[in-house]
């Protein structure tokens, strides 16, 4: 089929052919055209710029470590795992944090009569123009430094290659991941994705678990470069290893582990290819099931979710469940909370294995003060999703305008509906962390005091930072898309929260530090009043001034057309 | 008391964004109980010039007032009085109609009760009741526009100011829109909208401002702008453009 298409564009198609060149110059021209009269976007990007420089020479030299000290004995270890890090963060972090960035947005292409394989290639490329992927390829060229140190020429240039092919595969997998993530979620089958990943990071608890305790048990080097060695065989690490693998002997590895690279890139690419039409089509077609059903009750009554009827029928309660609603019905924002669960549950569970495995001691040793970083961490992530509250919203945001809804009362209504989403999250978590990671039931109030306690200062911090801080989401059907240039923004609003939030709540840190086992008690009770007042007092703070700039707000979330 | 002020009044109203200046300097007096159309081509500043008048956009400078009220220094009565439905602009649109409506009005305070029995008479007149649970983002364009304007009138706003509200519209639809606008202003309302199809305005208002380049060109009764020509003469005349002279874009027929 994909021929047939192809005839039929080189037939009406004078002659000249769509390539790869096409979109980059495109995306180039685009993000120029965004800078324009907009310093602080400007700014923006040469922060951002900055600072992936800066990481990139932090990787360079952490590469490039084997080959300065003339030691070839870890060159493997870190070329393996360092390189399969950086794969795992571009596979991961778009979910999380980051999205993509969507200066073409596919959508866009849909009328146009390019073949698939065009487009697909011509996308990929331009995805390839960006600060992060110049990062990495700066960093990695500190693998090829190291090979050319400990095998010469040819080492080196098998490793620029392998550099090259690696920097295809994290781009390949960045795209392919949230594409088709996004594609899930628009779908109604995404409560069973979300119980499946969820069941997933459950089930893999126990043999992480085991696999944690016994690495770090007895973590002697030659054990991990054996890991390393395996690791450098998956798709993970082949791309890094190449350029040690010849200048260590053995030249046939080359072509083998660039093979595994090449496919894995195709086998992505094919991937995103498929969820790409999808969201082409957009939004529109992604029709819900219960459409034809009528309606039952009164208007208000049907506003209301069923769990939700016992809130006041004001302007509060309307807020409330319509929030409430939102963060369900809303892709953009159901993507944040899903991952944020799985997230919520991974991170601090594999934190504290790690601790306990590391002490070796079974499951009464990790200490109150790591678990309640870990919480912190989660509280703060969590709080991190509403950095740009009012952006979710976009234009929508202007029915509140006209009502002249009172700052104070949408703040807290904001944080009160995605409490209710949350708060159950904080008790299993909590919960999954005292009873089983732990082994120790009489935590629960630590972990759980921790959580609510950063969680509310978070809301604080957070709060006044999307009303401060506010910017606009495109209005595409990928819940991980975001405008050119916003990417920098959101990383650093996110970054700056994170701090801010972590730092509000470093008493809760100190208390579990010094004040040993009184703390167990009391720190449920004291977290849950030192949240709620925190996020009462940022409502009210935010509020007061989110009644002063309610029009500028709404002229930020607008998405420019 | 609000018998003597005007419904709306726009005093030298000024936008500018970065170099180029949207609005420069609009005044409007809008009478009570008028059937006001603001026309103007595309980019004429229609759009900006009436969301600076209900409060959506601070002006750079100039004033707006709703009834006697200041939109900018009292907002809370203005926008009491105040009926919007801005163009180009999302509704909260992962809500079915009804809970739409539900939510404007519980949002601006009204009683459920009242909610609830306007809700159900506006779904119904606007022929939306059939929809169901049917989300507004999966509505067609005329249906929207018809929910924006259920929105609007749900309070019981003295003042209308409706941004395109025939846009997108099929024949249909507009006749209703029309009829319950007209109604509306028979019973002692306001409606301001903003149009660029001579056509409708010519059969609807009473009176009408031409806005062109930021600046009102001509305003008045609809008599009086009109004068012996028709609309559509005065308002390209006002707004200068080309005619087609047959010779370009060639290649078309074929």
């Amino acid at each position: 089929m994909a021929v047939a298409v192809t005839d039929a564009v080189a037939d009406v198609g004078a002659g000249r052919r769509v390539s790869a060149r096409h979109f980059v110059r495109l995306k180039l021209r685009v993000m120029g055209n965004n800078f324009r009269g907009q310093g602080w976007r400007v700014g923006l990007f040469a922060l951002g710029a900055f600072v992936g420089l800066w990481c990139a020479a932090f990787g360079f030299f952490l590469f490039a470590a084997p080959g300065l000290a003339d030691n070839n004995r870890y060159a493997t270890l870190l070329a393996a795992f360092g390189g399969g890090l950086v794969v795992l963060g571009w596979l991961l972090l778009p979910l999380i944090f980051f999205g993509v960035d969507e200066t073409l947005d596919p959508a866009r292409f849909a009328l146009l009569p390019l073949p698939r394989r065009t487009l697909v290639t011509g996308l990929f490329a331009a995805a390839l123009v960006s600060v992060p992927a110049v990062a990495v390829l700066l960093a990695s060229t500190g693998l090829i430094f190291t090979a050319g140190v400990f095998g010469g020429w040819s080492a080196a240039l098998t490793q620029a290659v392998g550099v090259l092919a690696g920097l295809l595969l994290c781009v390949a997998a960045a795209r392919a991941v949230t594409s088709a993530f996004a594609t899930m979620l628009r779908s109604r089958r995404v409560r069973d994705l979300a119980a499946v990943l969820l069941a997933g990071a459950a089930a893999l608890i126990a043999p992480v678990q085991l696999a944690a305790t016994a690495a770090l048990q007895d973590a002697d080097w030659d054990r991990l470069a054996t890991v390393a060695a395996v690791v450098g065989w998956t798709p993970f690490g082949a791309p890094w290893t190449i350029g040690i693998e010849v200048a260590q002997g053995r030249v046939w590895a080359a072509p083998v582990k660039l093979l595994i690279t090449a496919v894995t890139v195709v086998a992505l690419l094919a991937w995103w290819s498929r969820s790409l039409e999808s969201a082409m089509v957009g939004t529109a077609s992604s029709g819900r099931g219960s459409t034809r059903s009528t309606a039952t009750g009164t208007a208000v009554t049907q506003l209301f979710p069923r769990l939700l009827g016992w809130l006041p029928r004001g302007s509060f309660g309307a807020l409330v469940a319509r929030e409430a609603r939102y963060w369900w019905r809303d892709a953009r924002r159901r993507a944040n909370l899903i991952t944020l669960a799985v997230i919520g549950l991974f991170v601090p569970v594999m934190l504290n294995l790690g601790s306990t495995g590391l002490t070796a001691g079974g499951g009464d040793t990790s200490s109150p003060v790591l678990v309640t970083l870990s919480m912190v961490f989660v509280g703060v992530l969590a709080a991190t999703t509403l950095a740009n509250q009012f952006g979710f919203d976009g234009s929508a945001y202007s029915a509140h305008v006209v009502v002249g809804v009172p700052g104070a009362v949408e703040l807290r209504a904001r944080m009160a509906a995605f409490s209710l989403y949350l708060l159950p999250l904080v008790l299993v978590i909590s919960g999954v962390l005292a009873l089983l990671v732990l082994g120790q039931p009489g935590w629960i109030g630590l972990t759980a005091g921790s959580l609510l306690a950063t969680f509310g200062a978070g809301l604080a911090v957070n709060t006044l930072l999307s009303v401060l801080g506010a910017y606009s989401l495109p209005e595409t059907s990928n819940p991980f898309a975001l405008n050119s240039g916003a990417g920098v923004a959101r990383s650093f609003l996110a970054i700056l929260s994170m701090l801010a939030s972590a730092v509000v709540v470093i008493p809760m840190v100190v208390a579990a530090a010094l004040l040993g086992d009184v703390w167990l008690w009391l720190a449920l009770p004291v977290g849950a009043a030192y949240g709620l007042g925190a996020a009462l007092l940022g409502a009210y703070l935010a509020g007061d001034v989110l009644d002063r700039r309610q029009p500028e707000l709404l002229a930020t979330i607008t998405p420019r057309r | 008391m609000t018998a003597e002020h005007p419904a709306l009044a726009l005093r030298g109203l000024v936008k500018r964004f970065d170099a180029k200046t949207a609005v420069a300097g609009v005044d409007l007096t809008v009478p009570a109980g008028s059937f006001y159309g603001l026309l103007g081509p595309n980019g004429a500043g229609k759009t900006t010039t009436l969301s600076m008048a209900v409060g959506l956009l601070r002006p750079d400078a100039g004033d707006a007032w709703v009834l006697g009220h200041n939109v900018w220094a009292d907002p809370v009565q203005a926008k009491q009085l105040l009926g919007v439905m801005p163009d180009g602009v999302r509704l909260f649109d992962r809500l079915s109609g009804a809970e739409l409506l539900a939510y404007h009005g519980l949002l601006r305070g009204m009683d459920p009760a009242v909610v609830n029995q306007r809700a159900a008479e506006l779904l119904d007149v606007l022929a939306l009741a059939d929809a169901g649970r049917t989300l507004v983002v999966d509505y067609s364009a005329g249906m929207k526009k018809k929910i924006g304007l259920a929105c609007a009138l749900l309070h019981g706003p003295r003042l209308l100011v409706l941004d395109e509200p025939f846009e997108a519209v099929d024949p249909v639809s507009a006749a209703l829109i029309r009829d319950i606008l007209g109604r509306y202003v028979t019973g002692g309302g306001t409606v301001v909208f903003s149009s660029h199809v001579m056509e409708v305005v010519e059969r609807l208002c009473s009176h009408v401002a031409i806005l062109a380049d930021g600046t009102i060109k001509r305003v008045g009764t609809l008599d009086k702008v009109r004068g012996e020509q028709t609309l559509e003469q005065v308002f390209v005349t006002v707004v200068g453009g080309r005619t087609a002279t047959g010779e370009e874009l060639a290649w078309l027929s074929q």
